[in-house]
């Protein structure tokens, strides 16, 4: 216990000391890009492409590529090693998992009691998705652009292009669970609600971007590079990855549960048609 | 376009999603539901199991107690039987002590009686001897007591007249 504290209050004169090197050699001046070509590049990504294969994409998906790789390598662990060894009193590491399949689970059937067997994976995809993929910039990795400029790989979402991509295809799923339960009928309760696509990626990208800005802007001045993107970085970062992933797979589950509900013939036509009759 | 959106882009970001979205499903979330729905279907046999189990007992209780209410009426009927036989037994015993001591009353009274009779007849007999030996006492006290008196009045004569002489 006594060494535990020594070395706890240790880190903590050593960060006091950084932080005080840092005030003093950092002079208030800016240096490097302006920061509105760097808000405006964060934004629009028109100056730091990356070459893909001959393509030139944006960093976001770079960002994409590198968090699916990585998820499905801690997929690849976890099914050959973790799985095959699962036990009828669960470790830890086991409730871990089951909790996250079980909470993505729960809440398609929740909110879709119909049809929920293709949503359940969708959401549990998309959910491990956008919430590894917003801590992801929390790690910062550094790339070369196509102009030879290094590059911090950021959220993939924070792309619009990605938040399009995932906005778009929710809509697609949504609509493919309207078809599959209900046929044209399906397709019409999907159509009307023709801004959620829109929405839904542009709500992803607003969020997901606002956290990046933020933390560029912070990141921008030297001065505020120490100890505040502790805070900035890692609380705005948690906090998005919770809520978006929360928000868009809950807009998901919903809208697909509405558009699945079986259709209920009206009684009052039923009724009418008897009353007719029997007067008849 | 506006806000640099590419559709070569989104489209690679689709295909991307989609990749990841297959290997998840076929990596984690399928074998994990999987695991999953095995533990419930073996926990649901179990408790299934259990159930059935505790029909059984129940039901083996309640055939116990059935055996049982029917061993407490057996034993109750052979009790009452029993009890039967020997209030039967008793009434029987009683009747031939009641028998037997009648026949012994009638017994006594038929010796008592003889006895009476051969007691009055031998004291009838007794009385008259006894009658006679009183009367023949009676009498021979009576003859003797004359007989002392006459004798006495005779000597008291005799003497009286031998003083007349002296004188």
């Amino acid at each position: 216990m006594k060494k535990k504290t020594v070395a706890l209050w240790a880190v903590v004169a050593l960060i006091m000391v950084a932080l005080l090197i840092g005030i003093i050699f950092t002079g208030s001046d800016e240096e490097g890009a302006d920061i509105s070509e760097t808000m405006q590049d964060a934004v629009l990504h028109e100056n730091d492409k990356i070459d893909f294969f001959g393509l030139n994409v944006n960093p976001g998906f770079i960002s994409a590529l590198i968090v699916s790789l990585s998820i499905i390598a801690f997929g690849v662990v976890v099914r050959i090693f973790v799985i095959p060894r699962f036990k009828l009193k669960p470790g830890k590491f086991q409730i871990f998992l089951e909790s996250i399949v079980s909470f993505f689970d729960g809440i398609a059937k929740q909110n879709s009691p119909h049809r929920n067997g293709f949503l359940g994976a969708y959401v549990f995809a998309a959910g491990v998705y956008i919430f590894v993929s917003t801590l992801f910039e929390l790690i910062g990795i550094q790339w070369v652009s196509v102009a030879g400029e290094s590059v911090t790989l950021g959220a993939p979402l924070s792309d619009i292009n990605a938040a399009i991509a995932l906005g778009f295809l929710s809509y697609f799923v949504i609509l493919s669970g309207g078809i599959a339960s209900n046929g044209l009928r399906g397709i019409g309760r999907t159509l009307k609600d023709f801004s959620l696509p829109i929405s839904m990626s542009f709500r992803l990208f607003g969020a997901l971007l606002s956290g990046l800005l933020v933390t560029e802007l912070v990141y921008h001045y030297i001065a505020l590079s120490f100890v505040l993107p502790v805070l900035v970085a890692v609380l705005f970062t948690l906090l998005h990855a919770l809520i978006q992933t929360y928000v868009l797979i809950m807009l998901t589950s919903l809208f697909y549960g509405e558009v699945s509900e079986p259709h209920v013939k009206k009684e009052k036509n039923k009724n009418k048609k008897t009353e007719t009759a029997v007067s008849d | 376009m506006p806000l640099n959106i590419d559709w070569q882009q989104i489209l690679l970001h689709l295909f991307n999603f989609c990749i990841l979205a297959i290997a998840l499903y076929f990596l984690l979330y399928k074998p994990i539901k999987k695991y999953m729905a095995k533990r419930d279907a073996y926990y649901d046999e179990q408790a299934k199991n259990a159930k059935d189990r505790l029909d059984e007992a129940e039901k083996l209780k309640n055939d116990y107690a059935a055996r049982l209410s029917d061993a407490d009426r057996e034993i109750e009927k052979k009790r009452s039987d029993v009890l039967h036989e020997a209030a039967e037994y008793r009434e029987k015993r009683i009747g031939e002590a009641e028998a037997e001591a009648e026949a012994m009353i009638e017994k006594a009274k038929r010796d008592a009686k003889r006895e009476r009779d051969k007691i009055i007849d031998g004291a009838g007999k007794e009385i008259a001897d006894m009658v006679g030996a009183a009367a023949e006492k009676l009498v021979f006290d009576s003859t003797d007591a004359a007989y002392e008196a006459f004798l006495s009045t005779a000597e008291k004569a005799a003497e009286d007249a031998e003083n007349d002489e002296d004188k």
